[in-house]
C-alpha cells in the first residue's frame, strides 16, 4: 500500500524536512540526521518556513485544515532536489497521504512531485545514495521497532541492514513485532486506553529480551513507548536510528 | 473531551473476555501467517491477484448481477431480489409461506444477521434454528457473535456450559468435547425435523452459477441433505467471473482465516438436487440482498465491496484484539467493520463515523487481507466523510485542528510558538489548559520541551562549502567494518 | 419483487457511472497456486493418502482392510450403496449388519455409511462427492464413519486441476477429512454434525 510507485530523484543536494517533533521534542535526532548526510558528503538544506507534514489533521479527518499545511509545505520545499525525512510517518504522508487527501484538488500535480522526491532517511541512505554498510563502532544490544508506517516500504529492511552492519552492535528481535505501539497520532488521545494497552504489550515483548536502547526510525512511536515506560517509573532509553549512526561514528573519531 | 466510545468498552471489558479475544485472535494470525508462507513461495502476489480479480467484479457489477442471474435461472434457481432488510426478510417468509413450511434450519450466514431474520421469522411464528455451533451458543445465548468466523471468541467453556444447562442441554459439563456431542444430537433432530434449509454463499460464479459454501462442521450439508427447500441470501457483491478462480480464492479463503489449507467442506450448489438423488431440496432459491451495498459501491470506499469474510483483518488487528468484537456495536466488526458498518449504515452513517477513527492505521489489516483492500486509506476517507457530516460520535475526544492549520501555515507564529511552548515544562500538569496535554500525560511522561533548539543549532553552522552541489564529492571513503 | 430488481440494478449502474474506466480482469498462470509442499515424485493415491493423513482421515486399501478398522473398532451396522456392495459383500463376516436402504426415521442406527466418491484432489487429501455417485446424501454425512470409495483414476493431482473439471452435477461436495470445530475455545473437537471419521477406500 505504502510503496513507492515512481523513481525518486537522488543526488547529494538535499532539503531537509525535520518534523514538528523533532522541532518540538527531539532536537538531537534532526541534529544527528543532518551530521550523518554532511558526512555521507550531502549539502543539506533546511527551508525556515517549514512546519509540519499535515499529518495529525489527515489521521484527525480534517482534511480541509491538513490540506493548508501541505499547501505550505509544498511551498516551503519548492524545487526539485530530494526531501529527506527522518520519520516514516511524515514520508508516508508525503507521498501517500497527501496525495489522498488532494485526490480531487486542482494542485494534485504539485503535491504529487513534492511525494514523489519525498524520501524517508534510511531509504534514502541505502536505496538513493547506495550506502549498505556503516562504519565507526558502537557497542551495544539494542531492539528495533519497525514502526508501522515502514510496512511494506524498503525502510525496515534499510535501517535494520544499516545498524545491523555497524561494529559491536547486535540487533536483537522480538515478540510480536508486526503488532503497532499504539500511537497512531491522535489515536493516542483520543484511545487513551486501547492505545496504553498496546504500548504494554509492545514493552512487555521489548524487555523481554533486555536491550540497552530501543531504537526506531520514528520519534512518534518512541515519544509514545518512552512516555509510557517514564510513567510507570521504569524508563528506557530510546533514540531515533539517525543518532546512532552518528554516534557510531563519533565513537571512533571519524566526525 | 468527551471520551470514544470503542476505547470506553475496551477499558470496561472483562479481563477474561479480553484475553480469550487476545489468544483466539493471535492463534488465527500465527496460523495464517505459518500456512501460506510455508506453502507459497510469494503469499503476497496471490493476494494482489485474488483483490484484482475482485475488484474487477465490484466495478461490473453491472454486467454480472444479470449474467449470473441468467445462469442460476437456466440451473433451475429461482432469483430474488432484495433491496433491504426488510425485502430480504419478507422473500424469505414468501417462500415459506408458499410451501407452508413452519421449521428452518440455517447455515451461518452474515447477511441474515444484518437483517435478523432469525428475530423476523420467529416473530412470524416460523422456528428458525442455528446449526453452527458458535451461532447456536449465541442464539440461545441471546447474545450477538463477536468475530465474523469465530462467532464465540469472547466465551469460554464456563460460560457455555452454564447456558447449556440453562437450556436443558443437560447438567453443567464444560468439557469441549461433550458440549460438542450435545449440540450434534440435539441439532441432529432439528435438521431431519425442518422444511427449509437457509445458507449464504461465500462465491457465486458468473460462469456457472455455482454457489460455493465453504464451512467445517457439516452443519451446511445436512441443512441441504435434510430438508427438501434450500434459500441462499447472497450479498450483491459475491461474485467471481468463473469457476478457475474458485482455485485462487479458495487457496486464499481458509488460510487467511484459520490456517486450514481448505475447509473441511466446500460445497458447490448449480441446483436443486438432482432427479435420482433422494436427498435434498427439490427447490432452490436464491436471494440477492443489497442492503446499503450500492450505497457502498457509490463511495470513494467501494474497495471493501472485495471483502470475502476471512476475518484474517479481525485477528492481527491490535484495537480488535484489545476491544473485542462487541465494540463495534454492528454485524461486522474490526477493520472490515469499521469501514463496511457505517457505510451500510445509510443515513445513520454519523452514528457509526466512530468505527473508522478506532485504528492507529498500522496497515496490518492490508497486509493480511486476501484480496488486499487498502483499509487504512477507507478509514482516512470515512474520517473525512465523518468530520464534514459533523459527526458527534467520530468528534469526541478529538483535538480541534483549525488552530493548528493556521499555526503551521505561518512561520513566524509556529517558531513563537516552539520557543513559547518551554512554559509546559514548568507548569504543573493539571494546570496546562490543552485537553489534548491531559489525554497523553493520564499514562504517559512528556518529553522535555525541545522547541526552536534544532532550528538554532541549523542556523549557528557555518554555511554549506561552495562546491558541494548536486552529484559533487561522494565524501569521505567509507572504512571496512572494524571487527 | 421486480420492483426490487429494477432499483438495485439501476442504483448499481448509477453508482458506476462516473468511474473513467473499469477495473481489468487479471489473467493468472497455474503456476501461482503451485504450492511448494507439491511432490512430483509420487503417484497422486501415494500424496492423497498423506496429505488425507495430515486433515486426520484415514486412507484404506482394499475390503479386508476397512472390515477389520471397523470390527477393531466395533462398528459393525451401517449402509452401503447397493451399486458398490457386489464388490465388497465377500469381506463382510456375518457378525455385520450392512443395509442396502437408508431410512432416515433411525439416522443413529447406522454406525457407518459406504458410500461412491465421484473423484479426489491429491493436493488438499479432500475427496469428491456428488449427487450422481451418491447413493443418498444422508448416509455419507450422518453416520458417525463414512467411507468414500475411490480409484485411482479418479484422483486430481491439485485444486487447480480439479476446479477446471468441476462435474456437471448440482451438488458437489469437497470433504477434506473428518467434521470438526474449534468454537470453544479454540479447541480442535472432531465430529461436529458430519462424520467424526473420513475414510477414503481405494478399491479397483
Amino acid at each position: 500500500m505504502l510503496n513507492h510507485d515512481c523513481p525518486r530523484p537522488a543526488g547529494k543536494h538535499v532539503q531537509l524536512m525535520a518534523t514538528c517533533l523533532c522541532d518540538a521534542f527531539y532536537d538531537d535526532a534532526a541534529r544527528a540526521t543532518v551530521e550523518i548526510l554532511e558526512y555521507l558528503g550531502c549539502a543539506v538544506e533546511f527551508p525556515e518556513g517549514q512546519t509540519c507534514c499535515g499529518q495529525p489533521a489527515f489521521n484527525g479527518g480534517d482534511w480541509a485544515a491538513s490540506r493548508k499545511v501541505v499547501r505550505h509545505t509544498v511551498k516551503t520545499f519548492a524545487g526539485d532536489a530530494p526531501v529527506v525525512v527522518p520519520s516514516g510517518s511524515c514520508a508516508a504522508m508525503m507521498f501517500h497521504g497527501a496525495i489522498l487527501e488532494f485526490e480531487k484538488e486542482p494542485d494534485l500535480d504539485q503535491v504529487k512531485a513534492l511525494g514523489h522526491r519525498t524520501w524517508e532517511l534510511g531509504d534514502f541512505i541505502v536505496n538513493g545514495l547506495g550506502v549498505k554498510t556503516w562504519p565507526g563502532r558502537y557497542d551495544a544490544k539494542i531492539a528495533f521497532h519497525r514502526s508501522c508506517h515502514s510496512r511494506g516500504t524498503d525502510s525496515g529492511a534499510a535501517v535494520t541492514g544499516l545498524l545491523g552492519s555497524i561494529a559491536g552492535l547486535t540487533v536483537v528481535p522480538f515478540g510480536e513485532g508486526e503488532q503497532c505501539c499504539g500511537f497512531g497520532g491522535t489515536f493516542s488521545v483520543a484511545f487513551p486506553h486501547v492505545s496504553t494497552s498496546m504500548g504494554e504489550l509492545k514493552l512487555d515483548h521489548i524487555r523481554a529480551v533486555q536491550p540497552d536502547l530501543l531504537v526506531s526510525l520514528d520519534m512518534s512511536c518512541m515519544m509514545h513507548l518512552g512516555g509510557l515506560a517514564e510513567k510507570e517509573g521504569r524508563p528506557i532509553k530510546t533514540q531515533h536510528f539517525a543518532q546512532v549512526l552518528r554516534d557510531s561514528l563519533k565513537n571512533t573519531g571519524l566526525i | 473531551m468527551k471520551f470514544q466510545q470503542i476505547d470506553q468498552f475496551a477499558a470496561g471489558l472483562r479481563k477474561e473476555t479480553q484475553a480469550a479475544v487476545y489468544d483466539g485472535s493471535k492463534k488465527g494470525y500465527d496460523a495464517r501467517t505459518k500456512t501460506l508462507f510455508d506453502h507459497f513461495e510469494d503469499p503476497n502476489r496471490l493476494r494482489r491477484v485474488a483483490g484484482e480479480i475482485k475488484q474487477h467484479v465490484v466495478e461490473n457489477l453491472d454486467t454480472y448481477l444479470p449474467q449470473v442471474e441468467a445462469k442460476l435461472k437456466a440451473n433451475g434457481v429461482t432469483v430474488h431480489w432484495a433491496a433491504t432488510a426488510e425485502a430480504a426478510n419478507q422473500a424469505v417468509l414468501a417462500i415459506m409461506r408458499a410451501r407452508g413450511a413452519k421449521k428452518m434450519v440455517k447455515a451461518k450466514t452474515m447477511v441474515s444477521e444484518e437483517t435478523e431474520l432469525g428475530h423476523f421469522l420467529e416473530k412470524e411464528g416460523i422456528e428458525c434454528v442455528e446449526t453452527d455451533l458458535g451461532e447456536f451458543i449465541i442464539q440461545i445465548d441471546g447474545d450477538h457473535p463477536s468475530h465474523i468466523v469465530k462467532p464465540i471468541i469472547h466465551k469460554n467453556r464456563r460460560e457455555i456450559a452454564t447456558s447449556f444447562e440453562k437450556h436443558g442441554l443437560g447438567a453443567y459439563n464444560d468439557d469441549p468435547q461433550t458440549i460438542t456431542r450435545r449440540a450434534r444430537a440435539h441439532l441432529r433432530n432439528k435438521y431431519l425435523e425442518a422444511d427449509v434449509a437457509l445458507t449464504g454463499a461465500n462465491f457465486i460464479s458468473a460462469e456457472s452459477g455455482r454457489l460455493v459454501l465453504v464451512t467445517n462442521e457439516g452443519n451446511s450439508r445436512f441443512c441441504l441433505a435434510a430438508t427438501k427447500c434450500h434459500i441462499a441470501m447472497v450479498g450483491i457483491e459475491k461474485i467471481l467471473p468463473c469457476d478457475r478462480d474458485f482455485a485462487l480464492l479458495l487457496n486464499l479463503l481458509a488460510r487467511s482465516g484459520t490456517g486450514q489449507q481448505l475447509t473441511v467442506y466446500t460445497e458447490f450448489i448449480t441446483g436443486p438436487k438432482s432427479a435420482a438423488q433422494p436427498d435434498g431440496p427439490e427447490e432452490m432459491h436464491v436471494v440477492f440482498v443489497d442492503n446499503g451495498r450500492t450505497d457502498v459501491l457509490a463511495s470513494d470506499c467501494r474497495d471493501i465491496l472485495r471483502c470475502i469474510r476471512c476475518g484474517a483483518c479481525l485477528n492481527v488487528c491490535p484495537v480488535y484484539r484489545q476491544a473485542s468484537g462487541h465494540a463495534y456495536r454492528s454485524v461486522y466488526p474490526g477493520p472490515v467493520g469499521a469501514v463496511l458498518s457505517p457505510l451500510l449504515a445509510g443515513k445513520k452513517f454519523p452514528e457509526l463515523a466512530d468505527l473508522p477513527k478506532a485504528s492507529s492505521l498500522c496497515g496490518a489489516c492490508n497486509e493480511v487481507c486476501p484480496v488486499n483492500i487498502p483499509i487504512p486509506d477507507l478509514l482516512l476517507r470515512l474520517r473525512n466523510k465523518g468530520k464534514l457530516e459533523k459527526s458527534e460520535a467520530a468528534a469526541a475526544a478529538t483535538p480541534p485542528m483549525g488552530g493548528w492549520a493556521v499555526m503551521a501555515t505561518q512561520p513566524a507564529a509556529w517558531k513563537f510558538a516552539m520557543m513559547g511552548g518551554k512554559i509546559i515544562d514548568h507548569l504543573p500538569v493539571k494546570l496546562v489548559p490543552v485537553p489534548v496535554f491531559k489525554a497523553w500525560t493520564g499514562s504517559r511522561t512528556l518529553p522535555g520541551w525541545k522547541g526552536g533548539e534544532f532550528r538554532k543549532w541549523m542556523k549557528s553552522r557555518p554555511p554549506a562549502a561552495p562546491n558541494v552541489s548536486r552529484g559533487g564529492p561522494s565524501g569521505p571513503a567509507l572504512p571496512e567494518k572494524t571487527p | 419483487m421486480n420492483t426490487d430488481r429494477e432499483a438495485i440494478l439501476s442504483r448499481v449502474r448509477s453508482a458506476l457511472a462516473p468511474l473513467p474506466q473499469r477495473a481489468q480482469r487479471p489473467d493468472w498462470e497455474a503456476e501461482l497456486v503451485h504450492m511448494r509442499t507439491m511432490r512430483g515424485d509420487v503417484d497422486a493415491w501415494t500424496l492423497f493418502r498423506e496429505r488425507l493423513k495430515l486433515v486426520n482421515g484415514l486412507p484404506l486399501e482394499g475390503a479386508a482392510a476397512l472390515v477389520d478398522w471397523l470390527d477393531q473398532n466395533g462398528w459393525r451396522h451401517g449402509y452401503c450403496d447397493p451399486e458398490l456392495w457386489p464388490r465388497l459383500q465377500a469381506a463382510f463376516p456375518a457378525t455385520f449388519t450392512v443395509e442396502a436402504v437408508f431410512d432416515r426415521t433411525r439416522v443413529d442406527d447406522y454406525q457407518f455409511g459406504i458410500t461412491r466418491a465421484a473423484g479426489a484432489v491429491a493436493e488438499t487429501g479432500s475427496l469428491i462427492l456428488t449427487d450422481a455417485s451418491t447413493s443418498r446424501r444422508l448416509a455419507a454425512l450422518t453416520p458417525w464413519v463414512h467411507i468414500a470409495v475411490v480409484s485411482r483414476g479418479q484422483i486430481h493431482l491439485d485444486l487447480q486441476h480439479a476446479m477446471t473439471a468441476l462435474a456437471d452435477d448440482p451438488n458437489i461436495v469437497f470433504c477434506t477429512g473428518p467434521s470438526k470445530t474449534a468454537d470453544v475455545e479454540g479447541i480442535l473437537i472432531e465430529g461436529v454434525h458430519g462424520p467424526g471419521q473420513q475414510v477414503a477406500l481405494l478399491l479397483e
